[in-house]
């Protein structure tokens, strides 16, 4: 994958004109206002912004854990609800959310066993049949892969928090879903922690050929791993700026160094002051 | 030496584990070897002599309240088989009160955790009768369901049906967020989150419960045979009966031998609840 858009027909993920309300009247907070997003199929697409400027509110709406109050959402041309139901949707959250009683291997397989019809809907979703005919990867190849060989066996409670995390990203990448989202899935962790699982993020990303939404509150973070990252303010919750970061991949430790990543990363900071200073205007 | 030098000096010093590691193994109360060491029994034990001690003066002071300790031992071991057999009805009774009562309000927490409209309806009722001592309404039981082993059966069913589902609603409601979240999205059924997440998350609020209401199931039995005075089997009627004849060492045998009843199953249950929940955190601390 070298950052060239791929031309396909439908877009993965496409919001159109958004709006999340909470709560009624004086106290009402817009969550999302407005809100227009187009992801092509395969892309990595991060989510950017200041607290409370509703990153987590669009990716639960595209994920289908919650409804816009308006507009529409489609994923890969289904509504969200039937994109679930196909089990097209990977869902990291925060906290790595495995079940304590279950084995790291246990945790990753569970999902397999659960909605066992969701293979015939997903064929049956238009121009989908060839990757659902692909089937389930083998989940100790991929925990090996992701470097939980040896904790395979282990329960969550007996594994570091990188770990465990690792563990999450595996369970939601073994649906093979078409598109991933993640919030902010790293941010509970160490420097050296984090930088090891963009790594290894972006080689299953590569491999799995997904399409990924992902919150972070990180600059560096969205430039390292992202083809696009999408700016957003807060009062209302909007987009306000888009960045294509254009930068050859795999992605490396020389790249990091190098002035063209440093100008993307003033880039983006640049454009959240901005968000801030129109909202203190 | 320099100032310097004696601060890091004092540095090192303090920062050094002074041989923690062998210290704390020993004084961990939950530590099976601490066992060995007087500093850990000893405290029981005189404390125990010292109880004996008072009994026994009590004994002399009031014959009618006390009897002396030797002859509730002549007692129970004389007439071992009969305490036995006795402790084996209370414990029938509440054990089958108990199983009625443990599924019919497990049943009713999965109900209410899937259907908001009966939550709603039921549980502000459950929390008023799970502070109510429904032991009382025993004798009216007896009145009702006569001498048999019905109204023992129902009235620790009734004892142990609240805390049960107030505990399992809340185990079945515990389910984090994100967990559920991440079951939405790949749109599990009802009866899968349930077999799969809700009750496993439930099971250590279940056992919690469990601890509760084995000695409530024992104590409904026991009560529910004392005011049915035409029973004929029980400890409870035991108690009673003896207690009318004036035959305090029976008395108190009785009582000793339902302590160490609930002892025995409060073990069993801890025995199960290691097996089952040995990933729980309550396991081990
Ligand atoms: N369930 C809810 N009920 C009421 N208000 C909510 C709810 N969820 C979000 N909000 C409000 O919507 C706004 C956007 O919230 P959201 O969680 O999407 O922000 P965020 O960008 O993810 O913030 P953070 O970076 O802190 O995670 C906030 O003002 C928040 O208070
Ligand atoms: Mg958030």
């Amino acid at each position: 994958m070298d950052g060239s858009v791929k031309v396909t027909g439908t877009p993965a993920l496409d919001l159109r004109s958004v709006r999340r309300v909470y709560g009624f009247g004086p106290s009402a907070t817009t969550a999302l206002d407005d809100v227009h997003l187009s992801v092509p199929a395969g892309r990595f697409v991060s989510l950017i912004g200041p607290s409370g400027c509703g990153k987590s509110t669009l990716l639960r709406i595209a994920a289908g854990l919650e409804e816009p109050d308006h507009g529409t959402v489609r994923v890969h041309g289904v509504e969200p609800a039937e994109a679930c139901a196909a089990k097209m949707i990977g869902l990291v959250p925060q906290s790595p959310a495995l079940l304590p009683w279950l084995s790291v291997l246990r945790n990753v397989t569970l999902p397999h066993k659960i909605n066992k019809g969701a293979a015939r809907r997903r064929e049956r979703i238009a121009g989908n049949a060839e990757r659902a005919a692909t089937g389930a990867p083998d989940m100790r190849e991929l925990l090996v892969k992701a470097g939980l060989g040896e904790a395979m066996h282990k329960l969550p409670a007996q594994l570091s928090g990188g770990m465990r995390q690792r563990a999450a990203i595996v369970r939601a990448f073994g649906l093979r879903p078409d598109v991933l989202v993640m919030d902010e899935p790293f941010s509970a962790l160490d420097e050296f922690t984090r930088e090891s699982l963009q790594d290894q993020l972006l080689d299953l990303w590569d491999e799995l050929e997904t399409t990924v939404l992902f919150v972070t509150h990180s600059v560096s973070e969205a430039v390292r791993l992202s083809d696009t990252v999408v700016v957003m303010a807060p009062h209302p919750g909007r987009i306000v700026d888009t960045v294509e970061v254009d930068l050859e991949r795999p992605r490396g430790d020389r790249l990091f160094g190098e002035r063209r990543f440093h100008e993307y990363e003033d880039l983006i900071r640049d454009r959240l002051r901005r968000a801030w200073r129109s909202e203190a205007a | 030496m320099t100032v310097a030098d004696e601060r890091t000096a004092e540095a090192a010093a303090g920062t050094e584990p002074p041989a923690e590691p062998s210290r704390y193994s020993l004084r961990h109360p939950k530590s099976r070897i601490a066992w060995i060491r007087p500093a850990v029994w000893a405290p029981l034990l005189v404390m125990l002599a010292l109880l004996a001690l008072l009994w026994q003066w009590g004994a002399d002071e009031l014959p009618y309240l006390l009897p002396p300790l030797g002859k509730i031992g002549t007692s129970l071991t004389a007439e071992f088989g009969y305490y036995v057999d006795n402790a084996l009805v209370t414990l029938g009774e509440a054990a089958a009160g108990l199983g009625m009562g443990f599924a019919a309000a497990f049943v009713l927490a999965v109900l209410t955790s899937e259907l908001p409209l009966l939550r709603r309806a039921v549980m502000p009722i459950a929390v008023v009768l799970n502070v109510t001592p429904l032991v009382a309404i025993a004798p009216a039981l007896v009145v009702a369901f006569g001498f048999g082993p019905l109204p023992k059966l129902v009235i620790a069913a009734l004892i142990c049906f609240f805390p049960i589902l107030i505990n399992t609603a809340a185990g079945l409601r515990s389910v984090p967020r994100q967990v559920l979240q991440v079951y939405r999205t790949i749109d599990a059924g009802r009866v899968e989150l349930l077999w799969y997440v809700r009750i496993p998350h439930a099971l250590p609020f279940l056992f919690a419960a469990l601890r509760i209401v084995l000695p409530l199931s024992i104590i409904g039995a026991v009560v529910a045979e004392m005011s049915a005075s035409g029973s004929t089997r029980g400890l409870g009627t035991v108690i009673s009966v003896a207690s009318s004849m004036n035959q305090l060492p029976v008395v108190y045998a009785s009582i000793l031998v339902l302590a160490v009843m609930g002892v025995l199953l409060l073990l069993a249950v801890t025995l199960v609840e290691r097996r089952v929940l040995h990933w729980h955190d309550s396991t081990h601390d």
